[in-house]
């Protein structure tokens, strides 16, 4: 049986009267991508930046690889990896610099060339940070929280804001990742992105997980109609899915430079 | 306390500092700018030279001879205005700033005076003048000596009273000795407090000291490279200061232990001042706004640019409540009067100072934020 490396029992987290996590509960197996889906204000990253040891919580008890979240911040520190939410480096140092820095902050950690080619970055080891592209730099945030071979990985949105593109680029670091068996919490607010990612996905809403079990437990049991995202150059492709009863979610297509359309279809209209 | 990472932290800000080339550029182009400017201007003060209008309505060899001495003098260029010219038309139309008029009848009046003792008889000279200059009074003041001593020989008898001057440093120092230990006070200042304001809020609004809290890096590490960082470009600062002092104006300054300690115990109190700011001013420009707000009082009150006895009493007061007059009157005193007892009162002063600002610069700083 897997064991729990994250263990959250009735957190609660108040600013004031206002509540933003009320009393969650949930573990984290070792090994697997866990996934808090839901819209901005949830609350999932003040749950995940608790877990990081950057936020105090109000109430309820937390353990991070078997550490108390209040009397063992300097250990589990040294046992995570974060890729914080709209993260930015050092703008006049190199992705190789910036990789470096972060690794001394450290006693052990994994040489620099190491991660740029875990992520794939080797063409761009000698520019400035801040002449990457979005997807670029949250690729040197990926390898940044893996410097100090971290046994968690806190990944916060790390796709917000990002191109299609630039989005599958960085799920395929992720996937990477996962494939090295590294434990990863990912807070999306992107359906297709915990569903093609997680092992485990909780779904908060308010304060509140609402929903939690693999993306098929909570297709099975929640979902009464599917959506399928299609990305093709030729309209056939659309017209074949639409034959076998999916319809397109009207104001949802895209269409890039490169004549590529994706459109989003479901089967529940 | 971790060394490497303190290191780690120093090299990021000396390459982003290196690599940022204006930043790099007027970091040290400024105090230097205003050594320049400031030098060039007080230095020609050493050897001042006032233009003056005179209108001599005599036209007398008394009259020309009391010109001639006015020059001979050395503080006055000499300009001659038409006797026909009316002199408050001539002060407006060609900007001077006083026409002294030589009354006619001058030279009888002397004789008078001279050979038949008739002590009524008597000249009075006008001073037309322009109240809006500022160099009117020193002006009028320097006419009123001379004709002090005119009066005096007329009377023919010695002085009672005779001056004579004795400095209390053994040779003569010039303006500018005085005035480069103010600057590098000043540069000092404005270094530390805006170097540690704008790093860290730009740092803070881009997520990167939130980046930070999630490793091992502790406050002190982050405070310690930081120190480290504004007293290392505090140093690049000061030497170039004095070079550019040495090479340009033969500056004549003694260097000793008290320099490195007075820009140390500055650094500390502006990164401590900066600390403070940053905690409250959540976003860089209210930073910036507010380090505005403390440096530019102190650039003006504390005696950097003009001695504070110019100033008014109160403002006085206040610029002895403000901890860049200790660090520019103890630089004054190692540097210029070699007095190691006031330059320790001084630096005891700045240095509780600095102790004070700084731990509750430490304590203001929020490293792993919300908590």
């Amino acid at each position: 049986m897997a064991e729990s490396v994250i263990s959250v029992r009735k957190l609660v987290k108040r600013y004031g009267d206002l509540v933003a996590v009320r009393g969650i509960d949930f573990d984290v197996m070792r090994g697997e991508v866990f996934s808090m889906l839901g819209p901005n204000g949830a609350g999932k990253t003040t749950t995940v930046e608790i877990l990081e040891c950057l936020k105090s919580k109000t109430s309820g008890e937390v353990s991070v690889l078997g550490l108390d979240i209040d009397q063992r911040v300097r250990e589990i520190k040294k046992r995570i990896g974060v890729l914080p939410q709209d993260f930015n480096a050092f703008d006049l140092l190199t992705v190789k610099e910036n990789i470096e820095f972060f690794g001394k902050m450290f006693s052990d950690h994994i040489p620099a060339d190491d991660l740029i080619a875990l992520v794939d970055l080797e063409s761009k080891r000698d520019e400035y940070f801040k002449n990457l592209s979005g997807g670029l730099k949250q690729r040197v945030g990926v390898a940044i929280s893996m410097v100090n071979d971290p046994d968690i990985i806190f990944l916060d949105e790390p796709t917000t804001g990002l191109d299609p593109k630039a989005r599958r680029e960085v799920w395929e670091v992720i996937k990477g990742l996962k494939a090295k068996g590294k434990t990863i919490i990912l807070t999306t607010h992107y359906m297709e992105e915990a569903e093609l990612l997680a092992d485990t996905v909780a779904i908060i809403s308010k304060g509140k997980i609402i929903a939690m079990g693999s993306p098929v437990e909570l297709v099975e049991n929640n979902a009464k109609y599917q959506i399928v995202t299609l990305q093709s150059v030729d309209e056939i492709v659309f017209e074949t899915v639409r034959k076998i009863g999916f319809e397109p979610v009207l104001s949802d297509e895209k269409t890039s430079e490169s004549g590529w359309s994706t459109r989003k279809m479901c089967n529940g209209y | 306390m971790k060394l490497r990472v303190v290191g780690a932290n120093l090299f990021v800000k000396l390459m982003s500092v290196y690599r940022e080339k204006t930043t790099m550029f007027f970091t040290l182009a400024f105090p230097i700018i205003l050594i320049l400017v400031f030098g060039t201007i007080f230095m020609s003060q050493d050897n001042v030279n006032f233009h003056l209008a005179v209108q001599d309505l005599d036209q007398s060899k008394a009259s020309k001879d009391s010109i001639e001495a006015l020059e001979v003098n050395g503080k006055f260029k000499i300009t001659r205005v038409d006797p026909a010219a009316n002199p408050v038309q001539y002060v407006r139309d060609h900007g001077v700033t006083v026409v002294l008029v030589i009354p006619k009848g001058l030279e009888k009046s002397l004789q008078r005076r001279k050979f038949f003792n008739d002590y009524k008889a008597s000249a009075t000279v006008t001073y037309v003048y322009d109240p809006s200059s500022s160099s009117v009074g020193t002006k009028i003041d320097i006419l009123n000596g001379v004709l002090a001593g005119v009066n005096q020989e007329l009377a023919g008898i010695p002085p009672f009273i005779k001056s004579v001057k004795q400095s209390i440093l053994a040779r003569k120092y010039r303006f500018i000795e005085y005035f480069i230990p103010g600057i590098i006070a000043l540069a000092v200042m404005t270094l530390s407090l805006f170097g540690t304001v704008n790093v860290n809020t730009e740092l803070r609004q881009k997520g990167i000291i939130r980046k930070l809290s999630t490793t091992p890096i502790t406050r002190i590490d982050w405070i310690l490279s930081d120190i480290l960082y504004q007293f290392i470009l505090a140093v690049i600062s000061t030497t170039a200061m004095l070079l550019v002092s040495y090479a340009v104006f033969a500056a004549n300054l003694h260097i000793n232990a008290w320099l490195p300690a007075f820009v140390l115990l500055n650094v500390f109190a502006f990164v401590g001042i900066g600390m403070i700011l940053t905690r409250f001013a959540r976003e860089a420009q209210s930073a910036a706004a507010a380090a505005n707000a403390i440096s530019f009082p102190m650039m003006f009150l504390s005696g950097s640019f003009f001695p504070i006895e110019l100033m008014p009493g109160f403002l006085q007061t206040i610029a002895k409540m403000l901890p860049l007059y200790y660090v520019n009157e103890g630089l004054r005193a190692a540097m210029v009067f070699q007095d190691n007892l006031d330059a320790l009162r001084n630096a005891a002063i700045i240095g509780v100072f600095a102790s004070v600002v700084f731990i509750l610069g430490i304590l203001a700083t929020k490293w792993e934020e919300g908590k």
